[in-house]
C-alpha cells in the first residue's frame, strides 16, 4: 500500500482520502468546506483535461484549441446563451452562503492541484491537441450543469411543428400529433389523486402565429438520451427494505462521464457518482436514504418570433410599442487567427439566436429570426438539492431537497429506510396554457410569454403507491388529469411499460432481479408490431434469403440479444418502414419537419390498415400498408446480406449495432474496442451504438446500505492507466460491483490501495 | 567509443534537457572523437536508436504497453511495437545524421587549418 502526503494551504484540518482497489476515492475530512476541498482535488487529479475540455466546449471556447473549424460549434454555444446562464446561474449559487462556500472549496481544490503540475506531468491529450490547463473558476461549475441542461433540456420541435401546421393545418397536425399518447403507462400511476388546489392557468391568446423556414434538411426525432429508476418498497423486497435502482442513458464516452466518489464529514456520508467539475454526489445514497434521476421531456424552452423595427434590429415591437433590444458581445478567440466579436441581440424573452441559418447540425431546429426562452437563463441553485440530498435523511428532507431544483428537470425517484418510496417529476416548470410552446410563439403578444411557475409543492408526486413500486423511463409524468401543461409529447411508454411489468409480477426482490431487469433485452415495440407485421408480408415473392430471414423472425423471442439474427432484421425493416410510410409528405426540401411520433405510427398500422398515409405521394400507383411492409422487409434482408453475405453470424445484433465507447474528443484508439452486446433504445438496456447506461446503481436499503454499481470506463482519465477502462468488460458482461461504504478511514471490509493525507 | 559516450550522456542528460539534447551530444561527441564518417553515423545511430527503445520498453512494459498501444493506433501504426521501432529508428537518424555533421564539422576545420598553415 502507498502513501502519499500533500499540502494545500486552504485546507482548514486533515483530509485523509483512502482509494480502494478500483481506484475509487473516500474522502473523509473534518468539515464541508475540507470535504469539497478534497473532491476538486482529487477530481482534478483523475480527470482535469476532462473537465477542462468540457467547460471549454460549455462556453463556446473550442476554436481556442482546435482553430477556425470550430467557429460554428463556438457560435452556436454562444448565441444560445450559454455563458450568460451559466453566469445568471452562478449568481444564483453565490446568493446562498453553503452553496457558495461548496463552490469556492471545490475550485481551491482543483487550483491547488493544476498548481502542483509541470509541463512535463500534464495530462495526455493536452500534449496531443498542444494546449495547457488554466485555473478553474466558479463560473466553470455553473456552465458544466449548463451544459447537462443543454444535453437534457435543448430538445425542441417547435420549428418542425410550426412546418407541419402550416403545411398540413391544423386538423391532420392534430390528428398525427396528438397532445397525449395513445398508450401509455405513466409516471405517476394513474388514478393518483391530486391534494391540492391548482392556480388558475392563463388563458390560451386566440391567435396563432406562423413561422418562416429555413433551407434544412428534415430529422427524425432521435431517441437514446433517456434513462431508467425505480424503487420497491420493503413489502416487495425479500429484506423487507427497499430496493432503488437507477440507469442514466448518456452518450457514453471516455473519460466515463461519471466520477465515483464517497464524501465523508460532520453530518454527511454518502457515496455514489459525481459530474467532474461540480461539487457533491449526483445519483447515489446514504446511510438512510437512496436516490436517483431520470431526465422530464418538460417544455422549457421556447422560441418566439420578433418583429424588429429595422434592420438595426435595435427595437422591437411588444406589447403594442417598440421595446429596445440589449447586446450582448461574445468574444472569440480563435487560435492561429484574429479574435472574433459575435453580437447577439436580446429581448426580454432571451437571445435572437440567428439571424442567418448556419451550416451546423445542431443548429437545425433553430427558427431564424426568433428569439430563445430557455430555462437555463435563468438564476438557479441545482447545488443544494444534491447538498441536502447528500445529508437526508427521510422522505421530509427529499421534499425539501427538491425544492431548490430548476433545471434540468428529473424524475427524482427515493427510497428511506423507513420504508417510504416516492418519485417526483421536479424542476421549475412554467405556468403554461395548453400546447403553449408546441409550435413558435408570437414574441409582439404578452399573452404568449412565461406567466409563473408551478409551485415546486404542486409539481406531480407521489409517495408509496399501492403497487408497491415507483418508476419512469422518461414517459409522460402524469395521466390527462394533472391540471398543468408540461409538455405535449414524452419519451414512448414501451421502457416504463416493460418496467412497469415487470416490477408488478415481482415479490421478495433481490439484488440479482433488479439487477437482470437493469439489464432486460425484451422489446415492447416488437411485442407489439411482430404479430401485426408478419401476416403482411407476402410469402411467396420472397428470395431465400428473405424466407430464411422471416423463418428467424417467426421464432423469434422479441429479446435484443447479442446473438439474435432476428433483432437486426426487425430493427431495419420497422425504420425503413417508417420511412415509407412518412417521408414523401415530410421530407419536403426547405422546410424542415418532422415524423409523427413511434406511438402515433404504431396505432395507425394497428388500428387504421386504410389511412392514406401509405400511399407514396410520388408515385402514380396507390400503395398499402401491405406494399410498404414488404418492401422495407426487402429492403432489411438485401442491406444486410450486401454488407455481410448470406445469413451467417454477422447478422448478429450486435454486430449490426456496433456498441463502443469512444473518446471525449474522439482520439483514434482512445475508446473502447467495439462490444458484443445487445440492447436497443426501445428495451430497459437501452444500448446503442455510442449511447446507454452510463453509471447503473442498485441499492439495497437496510442496517447498513449495500451499494452495487459500474459504469462503462474507470476512474482516471488518463488512457494510459489500467483504470481508464477497467470496468468496461464487468458493464458489457451485465454485472455490477459491490460498492465499499466506508464508515471509517480504517475499515477494513474492502480493499485500499493507497491513501493521500493532505494537510495545511 | 561514441557509441557508448553517447548513450551515457545522453542517457543523463535526457532526465533534466528537453527531446533534441541527443543532436547537441552527438554533433559534438563526434566532433571530438569521432574517427571516421561511417563510426560517426552508425554509433550515434544504434547508441540513440538502443537508447530510447530500451528507455520506452522500461518505461512502457510495467504499463502493459497500453499506452503505447493507444498511440500506435492514433498514429495509424496499429501495433505498439512497430510504434517503438518506428521512434527508435527515427531519433537514431537523427542522432546519426547530427553525429555526421560533427564528424564532418571537425574535419572541415581541420582542413581549414592545414590550409592556412599550407598557406
Amino acid at each position: 500500500m502507498f502513501n502519499h502526503k500533500a499540502k494545500i494551504k486552504g485546507a482548514i484540518d486533515k483530509i485523509e482520502i483512502v482509494f480502494d482497489d478500483r481506484m475509487i476515492p473516500h474522502i473523509f475530512a473534518q468539515n464541508d468546506h475540507d470535504l469539497y476541498l478534497a473532491q476538486g482535488y482529487v477530481t482534478a487529479m483523475h480527470r482535469l483535461w476532462q473537465m477542462d475540455f468540457q467547460t471549454r466546449f460549455a462556453a463556446g471556447r473550442i476554436s481556442e484549441v482546435v482553430g477556425d473549424k470550430a467557429i460554428e460549434v463556438d457560435r452556436y454555444q454562444r448565441r444560445m446563451g450559454m455563458v450568460y446562464g451559466a453566469e445568471k446561474s452562478l449568481k444564483g449559487m453565490m446568493a446562498d452562503p453553503k452553496a457558495k462556500e461548496m463552490i469556492l472549496a471545490y475550485t481551491e481544490g482543483i487550483n491547488a492541484y493544476i498548481k502542483t503540475l509541470s509541463k512535463a506531468n500534464y495530462p495526455l491529450e493536452y500534449k496531443i491537441l498542444d494546449f495547457k490547463p488554466e485555473n478553474w473558476t466558479p463560473v466553470k461549475c455553473a456552465l458544466l450543469l449548463k451544459q447537462m441542461s443543454a444535453v437534457l433540456a435543448m430538445g425542441s420541435d417547435e420549428f418542425y411543428m410550426t412546418n407541419i401546421l402550416k403545411k398540413f393545418g391544423p386538423e391532420v397536425t392534430k390528428n398525427l400529433f396528438p397532445d397525449y399518447p395513445f398508450r401509455e403507462d405513466p409516471i405517476i400511476p394513474v388514478g393518483t389523486k391530486w391534494d391540492f388546489s391548482p392556480l388558475p392557468i392563463p388563458k390560451t391568446p386566440e391567435s396563432f402565429t406562423q413561422a418562416q423556414t429555413g433551407e434544412v434538411k428534415t430529422t427524425e426525432k432521435v431517441e437514446g438520451i433517456g434513462s431508467n429508476n425505480w424503487a420497491l418498497s420493503g413489502s416487495k423486497t425479500a429484506s423487507g427494505y427497499p430496493i432503488l435502482a437507477n440507469d442514466p442513458h448518456l452518450d457514453l464516452t471516455l473519460p466515463s462521464i461519471w466520477y465515483q466518489i464517497q464524501l465523508h464529514a460532520p453530518g454527511v456520508n454518502t457515496y455514489g457518482v459525481s459530474l467532474p467539475g461540480a461539487p457533491g454526489v449526483i445519483i447515489g445514497f446514504n446511510q438512510k436514504i437512496a436516490w436517483g434521476v431520470t431526465n422530464v421531456a418538460a417544455d422549457v424552452l421556447d422560441f418566439y418570433q420578433i418583429k424588429f423595427k429595422d434592420s438595426s434590429h435595435n427595437e422591437y415591437w411588444y406589447n403594442n410599442k417598440w421595446k429596445a433590444t440589449t447586446k450582448r458581445l461574445e468574444t472569440i478567440k480563435i487560435r492561429g487567427g484574429k479574435d472574433e466579436i459575435d453580437t447577439v441581440y436580446y429581448t426580454h424573452h432571451g437571445p435572437v439566436v440567428y439571424f442567418q441559418k448556419p451550416k451546423y447540425g445542431r443548429a437545425d431546429n433553430v427558427p431564424v429570426g426568433d428569439a430563445l426562452r430557455w430555462i437555463a437563463h435563468d438564476e438557479s441553485n441545482e447545488l443544494m438539492t444534491f447538498y441536502y440530498l447528500n445529508r437526508g435523511k427521510n422522505y421530509n428532507d427529499y421534499r425539501k431537497a427538491l425544492t431548490f431544483y430548476t433545471a434540468p428537470a428529473q424524475n427524482f425517484v427515493f427510497a428511506s429506510i423507513d420504508n417510504d418510496i416516492a418519485i417526483t417529476p421536479n424542476g421549475k416548470f412554467p405556468l403554461k396554457w395548453k400546447d403553449q410552446g408546441k409550435f413558435i410563439l408570437d414574441g409582439t403578444d404578452p399573452a404568449y410569454d412565461w406567466q409563473g411557475w408551478i409551485p415546486n409543492a404542486q409539481n406531480p408526486t407521489v409517495k408509496n403507491p399501492p403497487r408497491g413500486f415507483v418508476s419512469s423511463a422518461n414517459q409522460s409524468s402524469t395521466d390527462t388529469t394533472y391540471p398543468y401543461y408540461i409538455n405535449w409529447e414524452f419519451a414512448p411508454y414501451e421502457r416504463g411499460k416493460r418496467i412497469n411489468d415487470r416490477l408488478s409480477a415481482m415479490n421478495k426482490a433481490t439484488l440479482d432481479s433488479i439487477r437482470l431487469m437493469q439489464t432486460d433485452n425484451y422489446s415492447i415495440v416488437a411485442q407489439n408490431l411482430v404479430p401485426a407485421l408478419l401476416p403482411l408480408l407476402n410469402n411467396e415473392q420472397l428470395n431465400a434469403t428473405q424466407k430464411e430471414a422471416l423463418a428467424y423472425l417467426k421464432k423469434w423471442n422479441k429479446r435484443y440479444d447479442a446473438h439474435e439474427i432476428a433483432a437486426s432484421v426487425f430493427e431495419i425493416w420497422t425504420k425503413r418502414l417508417s420511412y415509407n410510410i412518412w417521408a414523401d409528405e415530410f421530407e419536403v426540401k426547405g422546410i424542415p419537419m418532422r415524423y409523427p411520433s413511434r406511438d402515433r405510427t404504431v396505432e395507425m398500422i394497428l388500428k387504421e390498415p386504410n389511412a392514406t398515409w401509405y400511399d407514396n405521394i410520388k408515385t402514380s400507383k396507390k400503395e398499402s400498408l401491405s406494399d410498404l411492409v414488404n418492401e422495407a422487409f426487402k429492403y432489411s434482408c438485401d442491406s444486410l446480406e450486401r454488407r455481410f453475405g448470406p445469413i451467417n453470424k454477422d447478422w448478429d445484433w450486435a454486430n449490426v449495432k456496433q456498441t463502443n465507447v469512444p473518446h471525449l474528443a474522439k482520439i483514434p484508439g482512445f475508446g473502447s474496442k467495439v462490444l458484443q452486446i445487445g440492447g436497443n433504445k426501445g428495451t430497459i438496456n437501452a444500448l446503442n451504438e455510442t449511447n446507454g447506461p452510463s453509471w447503473r446503481m442498485v441499492i439495497e436499503l437496510g442496517k447498513t446500505p449495500k451499494g452495487h454499481g459500474v459504469y462503462p470506463g474507470g476512474q482516471s482519465g488518463n488512457p494510459g492507466s489500467k483504470f481508464y477502462d477497467n470496468m468496461i468488460d464487468t458493464w458489457a458482461n451485465g454485472k455490477l460491483y459491490d460498492l465499499f461504504y466506508m464508515q471509517s478511514p480504517d475499515d477494513q471490509s474492502g480493499t485500499v490501495i493507497s491513501r493521500l493525507k493532505i494537510s495545511k | 567509443m561514441v557509441f557508448i559516450v553517447i548513450l551515457i550522456i545522453c542517457f543523463l542528460l535526457q532526465m533534466i534537457a528537453p527531446w533534441w539534447i541527443i543532436i547537441v551530444i552527438s554533433f559534438a561527441t563526434c566532433g571530438i572523437i569521432g574517427k571516421t564518417g561511417k563510426i560517426a553515423f552508425w554509433q550515434s545511430f544504434f547508441a540513440i536508436f538502443l537508447l530510447w527503445i530500451g528507455y520506452a520498453l522500461f518505461k512502457s512494459l510495467p504499463n502493459d504497453n497500453v499506452l503505447a498501444g493507444r498511440v500506435a493506433v492514433m498514429t495509424g501504426i496499429k501495433l505498439w511495437w512497430a510504434l517503438l521501432l518506428v521512434t527508435g529508428i527515427l531519433s537514431g537518424l537523427v542522432a546519426g545524421i547530427s553525429g555526421y555533421c560533427g564528424y564532418q564539422f571537425r574535419m572541415a576545420m581541420l582542413a581549414k587549418k592545414t590550409d592556412e598553415k599550407i598557406a
